[in-house]
């Protein structure tokens, strides 16, 4: 049983990464279109791409731009988890939702949000210029991007760091409290060590997804002549007249073989997975600890990232979706109105745009997180390459970037006869948001899993129950929280996902993020604002709905 | 007195009997069209701008069930031709902005031939070989903020558009926005033919650059931005998109140079491929139409193509206020010269270092 789950995992986890990746490597070594009768073999688009002087700066930029946002998310992250997570935080039950908003907004509105708020004549420029006589920062700078960025990704260090911590045994933290260690001194050499292998895994996710960033530099990038890998990537699409598909796939490939480095990295600084295994077989009740003279520092830092990471571009967003006209001369008390919202209701096909990207989150997002669990228990306790072959391959789709997979997907779909007839339903817009956020989810489950100890498994052996037995009534059942946890955060990275599907998407499977990107080529910029405020109501609201039932966020 | 009437005889019933061949040849269409029950459309016109045109279309052929993709120009470009190469069915009915892919397409075999019966009213500068067909009028504008550009700083010419920054310099740095060439193949075209008609294009050029212009790769940003006062004018905006915008904005401004005015044309064609073919040509024939050139102009603020349309979002509403200034961008091959890849490389080089200084 074991054995015939652990094949079929390794085997349709590398089908599924090797389609499109396979199709992309084929394609980097052509003249022209794969597709295309007259394509031959060639390393030209090698030859032009690795001596073009834009792609060496973009991809310094990128690099520069990955580092930077890397190491201010994941500090902070990780930080905000262990506050919010271990210690008495007054707030904390109010203040976590609001953690999880830039996740689920697309980032072209995000960017928009601090462009209509902190842009040379956003709101808070204007009232800082009326204030002081000018403007005391710029938002279009590499430093604003990468400041931006990194606090934008700081849920994404957060969601994996604050679930690996509620499954920690509490008497760790206890007896280094009573050994008389301070909050902090607990934080940094307990707590946090403990769940070194879900700070790495975020760190490398986060460093990938800075190689993938689109929405951001495009408009905080743009302006200051910034070019990333991305942009750069999206020059290629017109800098010839058609696009060149053999040069995109050759610089898509280039952020590919990052992730190389990136996991054996990983994988080595985790050498010993059994440090890391602290659900143990004794329960205790779990204590919140204490902060004491820290706790309004602690809520200070929470509140302020909130205020510059999610107030600032929310409130930005709202407000454009609320006046007709904004910036330099405007008067905001005359230029109000609601009209936008009431345009966005007979907008066509809105409804069902709404509809489909709740079920596409909801139901999709659950049967990616099935399907990540099953692919999470075959390579758990396993000791094989196959494994470290897992590590690697489940890397890979992440690195494609936004616009070179939504591509490659069609392709797969259109050229992989058996598969064809899935293109046009839903069922194909799953598999590939399924493939593409296969890391994301497959890490916090496996993250959970490897906290559970292996005597709790063992005792369950011992006492007769079979393999899957011990699955189902113990190893699942005690990770159920990290479960959770990550269907609810599949669940927001599939409603704001457009990129992927894009090319999959008609109509009757509209997304919101397909009708955003449909009203940013006229520029219906009050309505795309309109259009995010109801979706952050949306999804807040659902998440206020689960987290009211009893869904919790962790344990 | 006999043969007078004998000639009007014969003329009333040579036009009748055109007029009902017309409308027979229209009818099979039409009875073949209903056969196929659906027609798949990819446009790059956004639903919300196109939804009282597809209404109106609805309204006359009820029978059709029309499917319609709106897509960005590359994205259908590469939807389109990765869908025909694998055979497995794609849209029948192309309807793009880009008007270099559009042609691009249509020349390398993936267009059906069909002589609409709308042909006659349209410019000979339209319609390619009964392949692909320009639909739209749409003047390239400049637009501008009312509020915060005084009266006299508007640029009124492409030679204004050298002249005033240079004069003003403080008042335009870092206030010009236009397209980048590099990633925005409309933006490429509009400059390209800039450059051919206007002898001091790349002064223009140097201009931007000198004042520090911005570019960008979509409308929107730049009009929201013209609106918002971080920019005071957009340059080579089409002017469909400013009346759109100015029905909400009233500080927004627009401009047709007097110079010469770019037209721009939204070109469409019917899959060579196309499981609906005659449904296509109905959409065709539809868009082309009086009927539906009007709605176009006055519901969707799209500027239509036929001079028999009256109103001001019409050419002919543009040629009374304009006349000889307007440049229209020709619907045939010459436009591929800009995919010719050496040259495009060249210009790109040129418009970097114009922009540097």
């Amino acid at each position: 049983m074991n054995r015939a789950l652990r094949s079929l995992a390794v085997i349709g986890v590398a089908l599924v990464v090797f389609g499109p990746l396979g199709l992309i490597f084929y394609q980097s070594f052509l003249s022209e279109a794969f597709f295309s009768p007259t394509a031959h073999f060639s390393f030209e688009a090698y030859r032009y791409v690795l001596t073009d002087s834009g792609f060496h700066s973009a991809f310094g930029t990128s690099l520069l731009v990955s580092s930077g946002m890397t190491l201010i998310s994941v500090p902070l992250g990780s930080v905000l988890a262990f506050l919010l997570a271990r210690t008495d935080l007054p707030g904390k039950k109010w203040l976590e939702p609001w953690l999880l908003v830039p996740i689920f907004l697309s980032p072209v509105v995000l960017a928009f949000g601090y462009v209509v708020a902190v842009g040379p004549v956003g709101f808070f420029s204007l009232w800082a210029k009326a204030l002081i006589g000018r403007v005391p920062w710029n938002l279009y700078s590499l430093f604003g991007l990468v400041l931006i960025a990194g606090l934008t990704h700081v849920p994404h260090a957060f969601l994996y760091v604050s679930s690996a911590l509620r499954s920690l045994d509490p008497a760790v933290e206890e007896a280094a409290r009573v050994a008389g260690a301070g909050v902090w001194r607990i934080a940094v050499t307990v707590s946090l060590p403990l769940v070194l292998p879900s700070i790495l895994f975020s760190a490398s996710l986060i460093f990938l997804l800075g190689f993938e960033l689109f929405g951001l530099p495009l408009v905080l990038g743009d302006p200051a002549g910034l070019l990333v890998l991305t942009t750069y990537l999206y020059k290629l699409t017109n800098l010839l007249g058609v696009p060149s598909y053999h040069l995109m796939a050759v610089v898509a490939l280039s952020i590919v073989a990052l992730t190389f480095p990136l996991v054996y990295l990983q994988r080595r600084m985790l050498r010993t997975a059994g440090r890391f295994a602290v659900i143990g077989g004794k329960g205790q009740a779990f204590r919140p600890l204490p902060l004491g003279v820290l706790r309004w520092p602690a809520v200070f830092l929470l509140v302020l990232w909130l205020a510059v990471t999610v107030l600032l571009p929310l409130v930005g967003v709202t407000l454009r979706s609320l006046v007709s006209s904004w910036g330099e001369g405007i008067k905001l008390s005359e230029v109000l109105t609601l009209d936008h919202f009431r345009e966005l209701m007979v907008y066509p096909n809105l409804v069902r745009g709404i509809v489909n990207t709740i079920l596409i989150g909801a139901i999709g997002g659950a049967l990616a997180v099935v399907f990540y669990a099953i692919v999470g228990l075959a390579a758990h306790r396993w000791q094989s390459r196959w494994v470290s072959f897992l590590d690697y391959l489940v890397m890979l789709p992440r690195a494609l970037p936004g616009l070179i997979v939504g591509l490659a997907f069609l392709w797969v779909f259109l050229f992989f006869k058996p598969i064809a007839p899935l293109r046009t339903t839903l069922f194909s817009l799953w598999i590939a948001y399924t493939v593409v956020w296969l890391a994301y989810g497959l890490r916090l489950i496996s993250a959970s899993l490897l906290q559970v100890k292996p005597e709790l498994e063992e005792a369950a052996r011992v006492t007769g129950a079979r393999q899957r037995l011990v699955y189902r009534d113990v190893t699942l059942p005690l990770i159920r929280f990290g479960i959770i946890g990550s269907w609810l955060l599949i669940f927001m990275m599939f409603v704001r996902e457009y990129s992927t599907g894009v090319y999959l998407l008609g109509p009757g499977t509209e997304v919101i993020g397909s009708l955003i990107v449909s009203l940013w080529g006229t520029g219906a910029l009050d309505l795309i604002s309109a259009l995010s405020v109801i979706e952050v109501g949306l999804v807040g609201f659902i998440l206020f709905i689960a987290l009211r039932l009893g869904v919790r966020l962790h344990a | 007195m006999k043969i007078k009437q004998a000639v009007v005889l014969a003329l009333v019933l040579g036009f009748v009997c055109f007029q009902s061949s017309r409308a027979e040849a229209a009818e099979s269409s039409g009875t073949a069209a209903q056969k196929e029950g659906k027609l798949i459309i990819y446009s790059s016109t956004d639903s919300a701008s196109v939804e009282p045109l597809l209404q109106d279309f609805k309204s006359v052929y009820p029978f059709l069930q029309v499917e319609y993709n709106d897509l960005n120009t590359t994205e259908m470009y590469n939807r389109f031709v990765a869908e025909s190469a694998s055979g497995s069915g794609t849209a029948d009915f192309m309807w793009s902005s880009a008007m270099d892919l559009q042609i691009q397409l249509a020349s390398k075999g993936n267009a059906l031939t069909y002589a609409s019966p709308e042909i006659s009213a349209l410019p000979k500068w339209a319609v390619w070989q009964n392949q692909a067909y320009g639909t739209t009028f749409e003047p390239v504008s400049i637009a501008y903020n009312k509020r915060l550009l005084p009266a006299d700083a508007v640029p009124q010419s492409h030679a204004d558009m050298i002249r005033l920054p240079k004069e003003k310099p403080d008042l335009f740095k870092e206030k010009i926005a236009t397209f980048d060439p590099e990633k925005s193949g409309v933006g490429f075209l509009m400059m390209t033919q800039d450059a051919k008609i206007f002898p001091q294009f790349w002064d223009l050029a140097k201009v931007l650059g000198s004042s520090g212009a911005k570019v960008y790769t979509s409308t929107g940003a730049m009009l929201e931005k013209v609106g918002s006062g971080e920019h005071y004018l957009a340059y080579n905006i089409i002017g469909s998109y400013v009346l759109l915008r100015q029905k909400k904005d009233p500080a927004m401004g627009l401009v047709l140079p007097k110079d010469y005015t770019l037209v721009f044309s939204r070109v469409a064609f019917i899959s060579k491929t196309a499981r609906n073919p005659n449904a296509a040509k109905l959409f065709l024939d539809y868009i082309l139409s009086k009927r539906g050139q009007t709605v176009m102009s006055e519901k969707s603020l799209i500027y239509s193509l036929r001079s028999d349309v009256p109103g001001n979002i019409t050419a002919a509403g543009l040629t009374k206020e304009l006349g000889k200034a307007l440049k229209p961008i020709d619907v045939n091959t010459d436009i591929l010269a800009g995919l010719e890849q050496n040259k495009r490389l060249e210009f790109m080089k040129q418009w970097q270092a114009a922009l540097k200084r």
